[in-house]
């Protein structure tokens, strides 16, 4: 079968090469694009309809998008979902990506014992469901069952507790803490892995050159994975704009107290569900949706455009 | 049976023209080795023979057979690859026999085949091991078994000694020169090792940023270099080379460098005012008082080796050269040294970097 | 650093926070185990004879829901896995191997979902499945997440490919196996190691996710078992042994494989595909 060759595949297109693409491509390419692709631009094709009392469906531009943002009902708790949600990735930038980067740090030092059981116990939580993760801690931070006032007594801090998860000005911050200890293993192992592809010999050479450690990693190492920070910091930004399980099972949909603990997840979902509170709506719903995507489209395109073109990749 | 054919074969990438419209024929049973700098073009030349990459133009023929358009596996040819390229997952004697299976080959004729290459390759003990438990010699005769069974009308190797330590290397060398005495087949080789074509080749073609400079058996490329390129890739250490000047007094042309070495010459093609490069060998610059012309030159360095050293040395000029001095008392840095050389081994080219035949009288 | 605090301090920090990763998961596992009494009045202190109850997980296992929900995550995920490993391993070898009109196009569209959260389409999704009658199947989560998993996995195995030497699929063409072959028994099989690292991005969110089995299949028949703890949890609120079990039933098979897998795990994620 001749045109099976790879002369046939670099230049004489032929059945043969088209049936091999076919076959090798297609069940990705469909599955992906009936289930992901064609969702997505539906979804935003959604936001420009409304429905009127008998179901029809009327195409209304950017009308969705003007009520989202200037509504009475609708602004107020976009605008605080959104909020939540910047400080919420604020926290995890300033918490979990400092974290896993010393983390990282410590682990990659040179001839340290019990690396990898370091490595796999700080990244157990990682593995876990968020649900049940939040559900864990949920019961531990309870003042009814007292197990962390009963630990702060053990270092006679106890008048420092308080229900954080059920105060309106600690809730947030308190599941954003959740969230960080829960993934802070993520940019761990990437920094990790891109520390520990450093070649030694450039530490050594430091080391000749009469570095400490300390400098080393600031100096040396820390500039060489800066494009794995910046990764890292995308990967967090468009995780924490989607984020939905940990919220939804900590504190239910409504994302109480008093929605402080809102997200851009938790108000789609109710936006499109509906819950005690109000009906749910499809088409408001795709709009919550797109201006989801529209932000995170923000992000990655801040990020592919301003960020990763400044940062130096360098291959050893 | 088994001639090889490349007519006007072209390649390019895009825009980069790789290889231009190279014609070489060669001969049934010959052994041919390609060499040259990388990016010469050799390797991409053996990709375009086994059919691994479709030529932009030309027409390759193996045999009586046009096969510009065949499969590799269709072409009745089997390679060897630097890396060796063995399945890493199958153990040898499924290496060996992995690519025949598809083939609808019979089982019997399989295991002949396999129990041949075993024999004169001594793989006996390895068939059933992974190549990850082989040491670099035994990979790369596992990656030679595999295209023995193949029992191709052409063999073509991509550099496979370059991996291996020097000591192998010179083993593993001898042993594909008695593999081409046994088995008579054509074999085209690719490397940038000049000694490895030196001592295999029936015929060198010697390549150069997409062309052929060269074709020739190895001593003729030694001792009579088309051009400069060749001139300076053959040989180690290359060929001294330097420019001069032509002059004509009443009937004698001469040719004087720089430093003031001057050679009677003569040639039909060359003319007075003209510029010419004169080259001599390391091997072939002599010391002391000889019948010829002579020059003279500091020495700046001495490279002892054993039985031969070479001096680095700078004419008075400071043009650089290399000579090899043979025994033990070499001069020491710093010493002046007369230098001549027998007419009968000084190469001239012309202008255009082209050999001038017995130009020097 | 070492020399500025000395080893010691170094292990000091690890061992902390080593102990903030852990503490929680114990609290709650080792709780499970003990009657309501103890839970309230040591929580701290291991199970003794005294403490130890095995009440919570009578009640959890002996609803005989988990059972199913266990299998409904098990299928589901270890089907996922398989079709995005093999659809993603098939798209990644042909992206990388044969060059086509578009192919950098193409490329390019299926990396979207890496950045693009595939969730923000769940209402068509949802309005998708209802039309294909495939609400409350396992089929539907199957069919999100294999969508959901190719596009990193795409990625992830593309750079696996590229670093497997191209002589040796040169060397199989010139034995004369078939493209087909070529792939499935030349280049999948050295995949091998990418299974790992491909496992932690897809395998890992698929079997913790809350949102699409909620969505898409939230009948009692085809619960997964994270959405069923979830539920199960809603309605024992307050039988703090149930609540403790179940979720220690939810946590110990997914640490028990991590344990048995985490070499692996890790060094597929530090392996350098993912830099």
């Amino acid at each position: 079968m001749p045109e099976l060759t790879q002369s046939a595949l670099s230049s004489k297109s032929g059945f043969g090469r088209l049936a091999l693409l076919v076959f090798f491509l297609g069940p990705a390419v469909v599955i992906y694009a009936a289930f992901s692709v064609y969702p997505l631009i539906a979804t935003m094709a959604l936001a420009s309809f409304t429905t009127d009392q008998a179901g029809a469906y009327h195409f209304a531009g950017i009308d969705n998008f003007i009520l989202l943002l200037t509504d009475k009902d609708w602004r107020g708790p976009f605008w605080n979902a959104l909020g939540n949600n910047v400080l919420f990735f604020i926290i995890h930038m300033l918490v979990q990506n400092p974290i896993g980067i010393a983390i990282a740090g410590l682990l990659s030092l040179p001839a340290l014992k019990f690396r990898a059981t370091y490595r796999t116990l700080i990244f157990m939580p990682t593995m876990l469901s968020v649900v049940i993760i939040g559900f864990a801690w949920n019961l531990i931070l309870s003042p009814l069952w007292g197990v962390s006032e009963g630990f702060l007594k053990f270092f006679g801090l106890g008048s420092l507790f308080q229900p954080w998860l059920g105060l309106e000005g600690s809730a947030l911050i308190t599941i954003g803490l959740i969230s960080v200890w829960q993934f802070v293993g993520i940019p761990l192992m990437l920094i990790y892995a891109a520390l520990l592809n450093i070649p030694e010999e450039l530490v050594d050479a430091a080391r000749i050159d009469g570095l400490s450690h300390l400098r080393i990693f600031f100096h040396v190492k820390l500039p060489l994975i800066m494009p794995t920070i910046g990764l890292v910091s995308i990967l967090t930004f468009v995780g924490n704009f989607n984020a939905f399980d940990l919220v939804y099972a900590i504190k239910g949909a409504l994302a109480g107290p008093n929605f402080s603990t809102d997200l851009l997840g938790t108000f789609f979902y109710r936006t499109f569900f509906g819950n005690q509170l109000q009906l749910g709506s499809p088409t408001m719903g795709a709009t919550v949706a797109t201006a989801m995507f529209l932000i995170i489209l923000m992000g990655v395109c801040v990020y592919l455009f301003l960020v990763q073109r400044r940062l130096e990749r360098h291959s050893f | 049976m088994a001639r090889l054919n490349l007519d006007q074969v072209s390649k390019s990438f895009g825009t980069a023209e790789i290889l231009k419209a190279v014609s070489l024929s060669i001969e049934d049973g010959e052994f041919v080795v390609l060499v040259g700098p990388s990016g010469c073009g050799k390797s991409t030349l053996l990709r375009l023979i086994a059919g691994l990459d479709p030529m932009t133009s030309g027409t390759l023929q193996i045999g009586d057979r046009v096969v510009n358009d065949l499969a590799p596996a269709e072409r009745k040819i089997a390679m060897v690859f630097q890396s060796y390229a063995l399945y890493p997952h199958r153990n040898v004697r499924d290496n060996m026999t992995f690519g025949l299976k598809f083939s609808g080959m019979k089982k019997d004729e399989i295991d002949r085949r396999v129990a041949e290459a075993t024999r004169m390759l001594q793989l006996g003990e390895l068939l059933e091991r992974k190549p990850r438990d082989l040491s670099g010699g035994q990979r790369q005769r596992v990656a030679i078994g595999r295209a023995i069974v193949r029992e191709p009308d052409v063999f073509l190797f991509d550099e496979p000694l370059s991996n291996l330590d020097a000591a192998l290397r010179v083993s593993t060398r001898v042993e594909i020169a008695r593999l081409h005495a046994m088995l008579r087949a054509t074999m085209i080789y690719v490397t940038h090792d000049q000694t490895e074509a030196m001592t295999l080749a029936d015929r060198i073609v010697v390549m150069n940023k997409g062309r052929i400079e060269q074709v020739g058996a190895p001593l003729d490329l030694y001792f009579t270099p088309a051009n400069l390129f060749v001139a300076g890739f053959i040989g180690s250490p290359g060929m001294n080379l330097f420019s001069a000047h032509l002059t004509q007094a009443a009937e004698t042309l001469t040719a004087t460098t720089g430093f003031g070495y001057a050679l009677p010459v003569k040639g039909a093609t060359l003319a007075s005012a003209a510029s010419v490069t004169i080259g001599i060998r390391p091997e072939h610059v002599l010391f002391g008082e000889t019948p010829y012309q002579a020059f003279s030159a500091r020495v700046d360095l001495v490279e002892r080796l054993g039985e031969i050293s070479y001096l680095y040395c700078a004419t008075v000029n400071g043009t650089p050269l290399i000579a090899e001095w043979r025994g033990r008392h070499t001069p020491s840095v710093g010493d002046t040294v007369k230098l001549s050389a027998d007419p009968g081994t000084i190469h001239m080219f012309g202008a255009d970097g082209t050999r001038v035949p017995d130009a020097v009288r | 650093m070492s020399r500025r605090f000395g080893p010691a301090a170094v292990h000091v920090i690890l061992i902390a926070y080593s102990l903030i990763a852990l503490m929680p998961i114990l609290l709650v596992v080792m709780n499970s185990f003990k009657a309501r009494k103890a839970i309230f009045g040591a929580p701290l202190a291991l199970p003794s004879s005294e403490t130890f109850s095995l009440i919570g997980y009578s009640k959890v296992l002996g609803n005989s829901n988990v059972g199913m929900f266990f299998f409904n995550s098990v299928s589901v995920t270890l089907i996922s896995m398989a079709s995005v490993l093999l659809f993603g391993a098939m798209a990644a070898w042909a992206l990388a191997e044969y060059r086509f009109k578009g192919s950098t196009l193409l490329a390019l569209f299926l990396s979207i979902g890496i950045m693009v959260p595939i969730r923000l389409g769940s209402i068509s999704i949802l309005h998708t499945m209802v039309s294909l009658d495939l609400i409350n199947t396992r089929l539907a989560l199957i069919l999100v997440y294999t969508a959901q998993g190719l596009p990193m996995a795409i990625f992830i195995l593309s750079e696996f490919i590229s670093q497997i030497p191209k002589d040796l699929r040169d060397a199989a063409r010139c034995d004369g196996v078939p493209e087909i072959a070529i792939f499935f028994q030349v280049i999948a099989p050295l995949l091998r190691p990418a299974i790992a690292t491909v496992a932690v991005f897809t395998v890992v969110p698929i079997w913790n996710d809350l949102w699409f089995p909620l969505l898409l299949a939230p009948g009692k028949e085809t619960q997964t078992i994270t959405l069923g703890i979830q539920q199960f949890i809603g309605q024992y609120v307050t039988d703090w042994n149930s609540v403790l079990a179940a979720l220690s039933v939810a946590i110990l098979p997914v640490i028990a494989i991590y344990l048995i897998f985490s070499r692996q795990l890790i060094g597929g994620l530090t392996a350098g595909a993912v830099k």
